[in-house]
C-alpha cells in the first residue's frame, strides 16, 4: 500500500531537477490570437497551476481581466509578485510587486490559508502598454513573508 | 480520484517498482528532537513509524488519509498540534482523537469531509482553535458542537455556509475568534445573533461574503473586538444594522476584485449610534470629502483611509479632536498641507506613505500636530533642498520617523532640531545630500536607532553621527568607504554606546585594528558582503561574547593568534568565504569543529582549496597533518645519516690536526 502511495505521489507530484523531461510539468497555453502566444509552465516542483488571460492583444489594455487556480501551499495574508523579463536570453526588466500586504490587501483573495483551493477571475490592475514583436522569456514568482514559493512560472510570449 | 486509480492499476501491473520505490522511504524532518516533526507533501498513508511517541506538533499536510480513526494518531498522546491540512480525509470515525487529550489546535483545511461521526472530538477536552476551512459544509449542524467547551477560535472560511446560526447545544461562552470568511451569508438576522450574545470580546469575520442586509437593531447592546465586512458595497446598510452595538475595530474594505462605494455622509449616519474605536474603509471611494462626511467620526481612536483616493482632505472637520492614529498611505495628495493636520490635534501615529503622486513636505505642514509620535512618510518620492526643519516643525513629541525610500533629501545641519526626542530614524535608501563635515543629526540626545542604508553617504565625514550619544542601533549597509578600509580615525568614534553596528555590502577590504576601539558595547557586528580577510579580525580583538557575520567575505586561512578573537565571541557566522582545508590552516579547522555550537549557517560553511575538497563543508573535514609513521623512519634515518656524518668529520679534522701539529 506504502509502495502504491509513494509511486502515486512520485507520478502526480515530480519534483525532480530540470534536466529530467518527465519531471517537469506541461506547457500551457495561457492565451492565442493573431499575432500573440503566451504560453507558461510551473516551475513549483510540488505542483501546476492554471492561468488564463482574457484578452489577448499586442496593444495591452489597462485593467487586463484573467483567470487563476491554484492549491495554496503556503498561508497568504502577504503575498509578493516578482517578475523578470528577458528578451534573447538579457534581462530587460526585474520588478517586485506586492499583491497582500497586512496593511493592505488588495485583492478579495488576501489572507486566505494553506491548503484552499483559490479561483481567481477577475482584473490586475496593469497600465496600457504595447508589446513590441520579438520573443520573450518572462519568470514570474509568487512567494508569501517567509520567502515560501506559492506560484512559480515560466513563461514565453511570441509576439509577431 | 481518477488519477490514484491509475495508480492502483498501475501499481499492480508492476509490483517490482513499488517494491523499489518504498525501499527509498521519504522521512519527515525533525524540526526539534522527539518532539517537532514535518512530514508535508510526502504522500504517507499512515504515521510513519520513525515518529516519536512523544511528539507534540504534526505538520503532516498534503498526505492521504481518506478516514481517520481511533487508530490513526492512537501512537502520539501527546499531540497538542495536528495539522492535517488537504489529506483527501473524507471521513472522521467515533473517538477519531480518543487518545489525544492534549490537543489544542485542530488543521482539517481543504479536506472534503462527508461526514464527522458525533464523538469524533471527545477526546481532546482543551481542543482551542479548529479549523474547517474549504471542508465542502453547508450548515453549522455538521460540527459536533457539544465536545467544543473550551473552543476559542473557529475557522469555517470558504465553504458554503448561509446561515451564522449555530446549533443550539454549541458552547460560544469561551468563543474569541468565529470566521465566516468567503462564504455564501447574505442575511444577518437578529435571530442568529442570540447564540453569539454569551461570548464576550468575540471577533466576527464576515469578509466577501455580499452581505446584502442586516436586520436593524441585529447587534443590539452587543460587544465584539473585532468585526469584518470587507468587501462589501452597501456600508449605510451595515452601519444602520449595527447601531447601538460596541466594536473595538470594524473593517470596511474594498478590493481590486469587488466593488467600491462612493462614501459621502449619508454612508455614515447609523456610525452616530454605535461606538466604534477603530475603523477601515481601504479602497472604497470618497467623492470630494466636507467636513460633513466625518460628523460621525467623533469617537474614534483610529481611522483608515487607505488608497480611498483622496486629494485633500477638507480643513474645516470638526468633532475630530480625540483621533489618535490616521492613516492616509496610497492617495494622491500634492503637499503634506492637504491633509489639514489642524482638524487632529491629538494624533499620536500617522502614516502617509505609497503616495501615488509626488509629495511635496510644504512649510510647517504638521506644526499643530504637539502629540505626534510616529510619522511614516515613506516610498512617497519626497524631494527636499534643505531638510527637515521648517519641514517638521512643531514635532516636539516625535520619537519615531520614517523617511525611507524618498528622492534625495538635502540635509542641513541638525536637520532634525525640532523633533529633539527622536529616537527611531529611518532613512534607508534615500540619498541624503550633506554638504562637507556637517552634522544632520547633531543633538538628537535620545536617537537609539539609526538606519542610513543605501544612503549613498560620503563616509569620509568624521562630523556624520557627532553628538548622539544614546545610539544602540547604527545600520550604514550599503554605503561604501573610501579606499575601501575603515581607518583608525573614522565616524563611528563617537558612539560609544553603540550595540549594533550593520556595515554588510560597504566595499570594505580592510579595517584597522584600532578602527572599534571606542565601541566597547557592541554585542552585534554585521560585516557580510564585503571583501575582508582574516587581518581585519584584529579590530575586533576587544569584543567579547558578540555575534559576529563574517558571511562573504575573502577569508581563507584564520591564523592561530586570531582564533583567540574568534573563540571569545557568542556566534560566528563564516558561511560563503573561500576558505582553507590544507593543513596550513589546521589550527582554525580544529578550533571550528569543537566549537560547532557557536556557528551559524554551517551547512554553506564550506572548502574552497584544495580542489579535492571543494565544497565540502567545513565540519566534515578530516584532515591528518601529524607526521606519518614512514616520515617519521625517514626523519630518524636522517638524523642517524647526519650523526654517523658529523662524528667521520670531527675524527678526520682531529687527525688531520694532530697531523699537522
Amino acid at each position: 500500500m506504502k509502495g502504491v502511495l509513494l509511486l502515486c505521489a512520485l507520478l502526480l507530484a515530480p519534483r525532480g531537477s530540470g534536466s529530467d523531461p518527465e519531471a517537469a510539468w506541461p506547457t500551457h497555453m495561457a492565451c492565442r490570437n493573431g499575432d500573440l502566444q503566451v504560453f507558461y509552465q510551473s516551475c513549483d516542483p510540488l505542483q501546476d497551476f492554471g492561468f488564463s488571460i482574457d484578452q489577448c492583444s499586442k496593444q495591452v489594455k489597462p485593467n487586463l481581466n484573467i483567470r487563476f487556480g491554484i492549491i495554496l501551499r503556503e498561508d497568504i495574508s502577504h503575498l509578493f509578485l516578482d517578475v523578470t523579463l528577458l528578451s534573447k536570453g538579457v534581462t530587460i526588466l526585474n520588478y517586485s510587486y506586492p499583491i497582500c500586504e497586512e496593511d493592505l490587501p488588495k485583492f478579495s483573495f488576501c489572507g486566505r490559508r494553506k491548503g484552499e483551493q483559490i479561483y481567481y477571475a477577475g482584473p490586475i490592475n496593469n497600465s496600457e502598454f504595447d508589446i513590441p514583436q520579438g520573443k520573450y522569456e518572462i519568470l514570474l514568482e509568487l512567494y508569501n513573508e517567509h520567502r515560501s514559493i506559492v506560484a512559480c512560472a515560466n513563461a514565453t510570449v511570441l509576439c509577431s | 480520484m481518477a488519477p490514484d486509480v491509475g495508480c492502483f492499476l498501475l501499481a499492480l501491473l508492476i509490483p517490482a517498482i513499488c517494491k523499489l520505490i518504498s525501499s527509498s522511504d521519504q522521512v519527515c524532518i525533525e524540526k526539534e528532537v522527539n518532539k517537532t516533526y514535518n512530514c508535508d507533501n510526502l504522500g504517507l498513508s499512515r504515521i510513519p513509524d520513525t515518529l516519536s511517541n512523544k511528539t507534540e506538533i504534526l505538520e503532516f499536510s498534503f498526505n492521504f488519509l481518506p478516514a481517520i480513526q481511533n487508530t490513526t494518531f492512537n501512537r502520539l498522546p501527546n499531540l497538542t498540534f495536528l495539522d492535517i491540512t488537504r489529506c483527501q480525509i473524507n471521513w472522521i470515525h467515533e473517538d477519531a482523537f480518543q487518545s489525544q487529550i492534549q490537543l489544542r489546535t485542530l488543521v482539517l483545511t481543504g479536506n472534503p469531509l462527508v461526514f464527522i461521526a458525533e464523538t469524533a472530538f471527545n477526546g481532546p477536552v482543551s481542543l482551542k482553535h479548529l479549523f474547517l476551512i474549504q471542508t465542502g459544509i453547508t450548515s453549522l449542524e455538521f460540527i459536533p458542537g457539544h465536545n467544543l467547551k473550551n473552543l476559542e477560535s473557529l475557522y469555517l472560511g470558504s465553504n458554503h455556509i448561509s446561515s451564522i446560526k449555530l446549533p443550539e447545544n454549541f458552547p460560544t461562552k469561551n468563543l474569541k475568534v468565529l470566521d465566516f470568511e468567503n462564504n455564501a451569508i447574505h442575511f444577518l438576522h437578529k435571530e442568529d445573533m442570540k447564540p453569539l450574545k454569551q461570548a464576550s470580546n468575540l471577533s466576527l469575520n464576515f469578509n466577501c461574503n455580499d452581505i446584502k442586509s442586516v436586520e436593524p437593531e441585529a447587534f443590539t447592546s452587543m460587544t465584539f473586538q473585532r468585526v469584518n465586512f470587507g468587501g462589501t458595497v452597501d456600508l449605510s446598510g451595515i452601519f444602520n444594522g449595527l447601531r447601538k452595538s460596541t466594536i473595538q475595530s470594524l473593517w470596511l474594505g474594498s478590493y481590486e476584485d469587488t466593488d467600491d462605494a462612493e462614501l459621502n455622509s449619508t454612508t455614515f449616519q447609523g456610525l452616530c449610534e454605535m461606538s466604534v474605536k477603530s475603523i477601515n474603509l481601504q479602497k472604497h471611494h470618497f467623492h470630494d470629502p466636507t467636513a460633513a462626511t466625518f460628523q460621525c467620526f467623533t469617537q474614534l481612536l483610529e481611522l483608515d483611509l487607505t488608497a480611498t483616493h483622496l486629494h485633500q482632505l477638507p480643513s474645516a472637520i470638526k468633532g475630530m479632536q480625540s483621533l489618535k492614529k490616521l492613516v492616509l498611505s496610497v492617495n494622491k495628495f500634492e503637499d503634506l498641507c492637504h491633509i489639514s493636520a489642524a482638524s487632529f490635534p491629538s494624533l499620536t501615529h500617522l502614516y502617509i506613505k505609497g503616495n501615488t503622486k509626488k509629495l511635496q513636505l510644504g512649510v510647517e505642514c504638521l506644526k499643530t500636530l504637539g502629540n505626534l509620535e510616529h510619522l511614516d512618510l515613506s516610498h512617497n518620492d519626497l524631494e527636499a533642498a534643505d531638510c527637515c526643519q521648517v519641514q517638521f516643525r512643531g514635532l516636539l513629541h516625535l520619537e519615531n520617523l520614517n523617511l525611507s525610500y524618498n528622492e534625495p533629501l538635502q540635509l542641513q545641519s541638525q536637520a532634525f532640531k525640532d523633533c529633539p526626542k527622536l529616537r527611531f530614524l529611518d532613512l534607508a535608501f534615500t540619498h541624503l545630500k550633506l554638504r562637507e563635515q556637517q552634522s544632520p543629526f547633531q543633538k538628537l540626545y535620545h536617537l537609539q536607532v539609526l538606519n542610513l542604508s543605501h544612503c549613498l553617504l560620503d563616509t569620509r565625514n568624521q562630523n556624520l553621527l557627532v553628538e548622539l550619544p544614546d545610539l544602540r542601533h547604527l545600520n550604514l549597509q550599503g554605503n561604501l568607504f573610501y579606499d575601501g578600509t575603515i581607518p583608525q580615525t573614522n565616524l563611528l568614534q563617537t558612539l560609544s554606546r553603540l550595540e549594533s553596528l550593520v556595515l554588510a555590502s560597504c566595499g570594505l577590504h580592510s579595517i584597522d585594528p584600532q578602527a572599534f576601539r571606542s565601541l566597547g558595547d557592541l554585542s552585534v557586528v554585521d560585516l557580510s558582503y564585503n571583501n575582508l580577510t582574516h587581518d581585519s579580525l584584529e579590530a575586533l580583538g576587544h569584543l567579547k561574547g558578540i555575534y559576529l557575520n563574517l558571511a562573504t567575505n575573502v577569508i581563507r586561512t584564520i591564523p592561530y593568534h586570531l582564533i583567540t578573537i574568534l573563540s571569545q565571541q557568542t556566534t560566528i557566522n563564516l558561511s560563503h568565504n573561500p576558505l582553507d582545508c590544507t593543513c596550513s590552516n589546521n589550527a582554525f579547522l580544529t578550533w571550528y569543529q569543537a566549537n560547532l555550537q557557536k556557528l551559524e549557517g554551517s551547512e554553506e560553511t564550506v572548502c574552497a582549496t584544495p580542489p579535492s575538497l571543494r565544497g565540502v563543508k567545513l565540519s566534515a573535514v578530516k584532515l591528518h597533518c601529524g607526521l606519518t609513521v614512514m616520515g617519521i623512519c625517514f626523519l630518524v634515518v636522517l638524523l642517524g645519516l647526519f650523526v654517523i656524518l658529523l662524528i667521520f668529520a670531527i675524527k678526520f679534522l682531529l687527525r688531520w690536526k694532530y697531523q699537522h701539529i
